[in-house]
């Protein structure tokens, strides 16, 4: 029962690693071009808002299959 | 400088509510032909989606332009650390305090909603409007 435990921390662990590495690319990314381009800066956080869509969404269907895991299966 | 680039966007936060609700009561209607749990259940794992993004595209938008960038950014990061902490306590609190549920129309219908929310995104994006 306690590698269902371990499944759902690595399933949380790396999809927040992995989250985390694409949030702050991301992010640092944005304020890199809106200080180059600061008359961009509108559509640059559009398009950087668009981008975290596509990155938590893997994460966010982590969570419920970890949450799964660890209520219903080893619960 | 032009029009566009002092225009403040617009969010369209409610045109995107209006079209996952159309879908996740479609998708709920169509898991009730299951049974009653299934259709319930299909509901309650579209809503843990659709809070928590409806909140981080709240909190992402609230400051704009390149004045703001640093507070922005920062906003986005908070947004989406609280987003996924909503989501796993939502998962939890169902899990634990609603029985029974139909654990496969839970999450497909959740997986279905983070895909259809990511492509909604995409497809209505927010624009720039005096």
């Amino acid at each position: 029962m306690e590698m269902v435990y371990i499944a759902a921390a690595l399933i949380i662990g790396l999809g927040a690693l992995g989250a985390g590495i694409g949030f702050g690319l991301l992010g640092g990314k944005l304020l890199e071009s809106t200080a180059r381009q600061p008359e961009m800066a509108n559509q640059l956080q559009t398009k950087a808002f668009i981008m975290a869509g596509l990155l938590d969404a893997v994460p966010m269907i982590g969570v419920g299959i970890a949450m799964y895991l660890i209520f219903v299966v080893a619960g | 400088m032009s029009r566009l680039k002092k225009a403040i966007t617009y969010v369209p936060l409610a045109k995107w509510l209006t079209i996952e609700m159309a879908a996740l009561i479609v998708l709920s209607l169509l898991w009730f032909t299951e049974s009653r749990l299934a259709g319930y259940s299909a509901f309650i794992g579209g809503l843990i989606f659709v809070i928590p993004n409806a909140y981080f595209a709240h909190r992402t938008f609230r400051y704009q332009g390149a004045r703001q960038v640093h507070v922005a950014v920062g906003n986005m990061f908070r947004a989406e650390s609280i987003k996924l902490a909503l989501t796993a306590v939502f998962f939890a609190a169902v899990f634990t305090l609603m029985e029974p549920v139909h654990v496969p129309a839970l999450l497909f219908t959740f997986a279905v909603m983070v895909v259809l929310g990511t492509a909604l995104r995409w497809l209505i994006r927010p624009r720039p409007q005096r």
